[in-house]
């Protein structure tokens, strides 16, 4: 045992100093800078205070919760189908193999990037408002960007590969014979779906859910490009206060709220994910 | 069950919304016009000619790639000890070790950027390519890491002992055992982690300044006050980058995600 901690010392001893110096230290100072009076750096919680008591902060994080949670709802919706159509539908590798890239492409391309398709695509002149004009849906030209319905077809758009990969792994896991068995007693497609293949990929679509989630509310770029300024985020109140305001005391309080809220998120998700997994 | 036309017309559709807006970039830098314009009018490459003639692009696009690439190899050096430590051995803390290391994945990016920001503040290289590079690598390991420890298993700690027990030395043991079993999830980690830190923006920003920019961050700049088919121009330069990224992950891995039910389907 004693020999076993001295290699592990020998190989972790640095990579572990790199994390504790550039990761962990850097946080903790954040922390503490939270926990200080910006007028007088004595140790008091008016930061926090100052969030909770004014409307404004209320707002912007009720907001920030609205837009995620809208934003979750529609992935699932459309991310359970593509998932199925994935894993149950198509049969073709060549065709399999482009849908997997489409699928992987936008993942691996900048954020701001593809928010910037959309910036082209939702302007008045856009290719969205042709399609909507085209197929008579609105008369003229309607206003998406600087609106939040934009901001919420950016970010369903952004994150709608991480619920279609969590949720397609949870339906190829799945034993059809389950399925099979079911539809031999005699139940219909609808019943197997509902009684059967569904509960058993809930985990994944809660998974998939929590983590779309959890990067909506942390999500900077998709809400400060397609906004046009007249909406505010979370994550659009922490950038302001540290590189506009350099008020870090009240930053760091916001950025506190934020990592709280998101690791909460991440927990319950890895909760969930191994409950069922040994259930 | 469920295999109809109306699934298959409806994951068309979403698979279309997912290419749609790569689609429209690519077109939209091939316009004639000196406006964004889809369909694009006419064709032309004068806006690919006007950034790689455009200097702040040029220094953006090789800070990017010196950042992302040596952010990588940092992430590789790092990753490499780090996980031969939690494959082969068991000591106190090894829960808590691991979870820092995998913590910068689920940390949103922004919060690690603001207090990078204020800590290189406080040890005077705030705004330096240091800065961003110490925090690229926290960003990066961890997928470094989770695809090496992906392949660091039981199996391979058997071999590495049974080569011990032959009497090869540690580092014969390293270079002809260890290494090539590790290097699927070499290639796919560095992979991983340079995309990662080469689309970054909510990290970087806050430690760029006018000179010192990353490609993802200066596009954001501009798209916040003007656009015009160049932003599209550079846009789709790394859009083809990811392509390439995702054709070596194909060509070295294979990208069959969701391949586990081909398998029970062939043998039922």
């Amino acid at each position: 045992m004693e020999r076993y901690v001295t290699n592990a010392t020998k190989l972790l001893a640095l990579p572990f100093l790199f994390f504790v110096a550039f990761f962990l230290v850097p946080l903790g100072v954040v922390f503490v800078s939270s926990l200080l009076d910006t007028k007088n750096l004595s140790f008091s919680l008016i930061n926090y205070t100052q969030i909770l008591l004014d409307q404004y902060h209320w707002e912007i994080i009720y907001t920030t919760f609205r837009i995620g949670i809208i934003t979750t709802i529609i992935c699932l919706l459309l991310g359970y189908p593509l998932a199925w159509y994935l894993v149950r539908v198509v049969r073709s590798k060549m065709w399999m193999r482009i849908c997997i890239i489409i699928l992987v492409v936008p993942l691996f391309t900048s954020n701001i990037v593809r928010s910037f398709g959309w910036m082209i695509m939702l302007g008045r002149n856009g290719l969205v408002n042709d399609v909507l004009q085209f197929v008579h849906l609105t008369d003229g030209p309607i206003r998406l960007l600087g609106t939040e319905t934009g901001i919420l077809i950016g970010l369903v758009y952004i994150l709608l590969p991480f619920a279609v990969l969590s949720i397609g792994t949870a339906l190829s896991r799945i034993d059809l014979s389950l399925e099979h068995a079911s539809s031999d007693l005699g139940a219909s497609s609808l019943s197997t779906f509902f009684f059967v293949t569904l509960p058993l990929t809930l985990p994944g679509v809660a998974a998939g859910g929590v983590m779309v989630f959890a990067l909506t509310v942390s999500a900077y770029v998709t809400p400060a490009v397609l906004s046009g300024g007249k909406i505010t985020v979370l994550p659009m109140l922490i950038y302001q206060q540290y590189s506009t305001v350099f008020n870090f005391n009240f930053g760091g309080a916001l950025s506190i709220v934020l990592l709280v809220l998101t690791l909460a998120l991440v927990v319950i998700a890895n909760h969930i994910g191994r409950n069922k997994a040994e259930g | 069950m469920f295999k109809g036309l109306a699934i298959r017309l409806f994951g068309l559709v979403i698979l279309g919304f997912l290419i749609m807006p790569l689609i429209v970039i690519v077109a939209a830098s091939l316009t004639t016009t000196s406006y964004l314009s889809f369909p694009p009018q006419g064709l032309t490459f004068k806006w690919y000619a006007s950034v790689l003639s455009n200097a702040a692009y040029l220094d953006s696009f090789l800070t990017s790639t010196l950042l992302a690439l040596s952010a990588t190899a940092i992430g590789i050096l790092i990753g490499i000890p780090s996980c031969l430590a939690i494959a082969r051995y068991d000591f106190p803390g090894k829960t808590f070790i691991t979870a820092v290391f995998a913590a910068p994945m689920v940390l949103p990016y922004l919060v690690l950027g603001s207090a990078l920001l204020q800590y290189t503040g406080y040890l005077g290289f705030s705004q330096t390519f240091f800065a961003l590079l110490v925090g690229h690598v926290i960003i990066v390991t961890p997928f470094v890491m989770k695809s090496l420890s992906s392949v660091l298993t039981y199996e391979y700690i058997e071999l590495e002992r049974a080569s011990a027990d032959l009497g090869a030395s540690q580092w014969v043991s390293f270079w002809t055992i260890t290494l090539p079993l590790m290097r699927p999830g070499l290639i796919t980690g560095s992979l991983l982690g340079f995309i990662t830190s080469w689309i970054n923006v909510e990290l970087s920003m806050f430690n760029t300044t006018a000179v010192l920019n990353t490609i993802p961050v200066q596009l954001f700049n501009y798209v916040q006050y003007s656009v015009d088919p160049s932003i599209a121009a550079v846009s789709s330069i790394t859009i083809l980058i990811s392509v390439i990224v995702i054709t070596l992950l194909d060509i070295t891995i294979g990208l069959d995600i969701f391949s586990s039910r081909q398998r029970r389907d062939r043998n039922p």
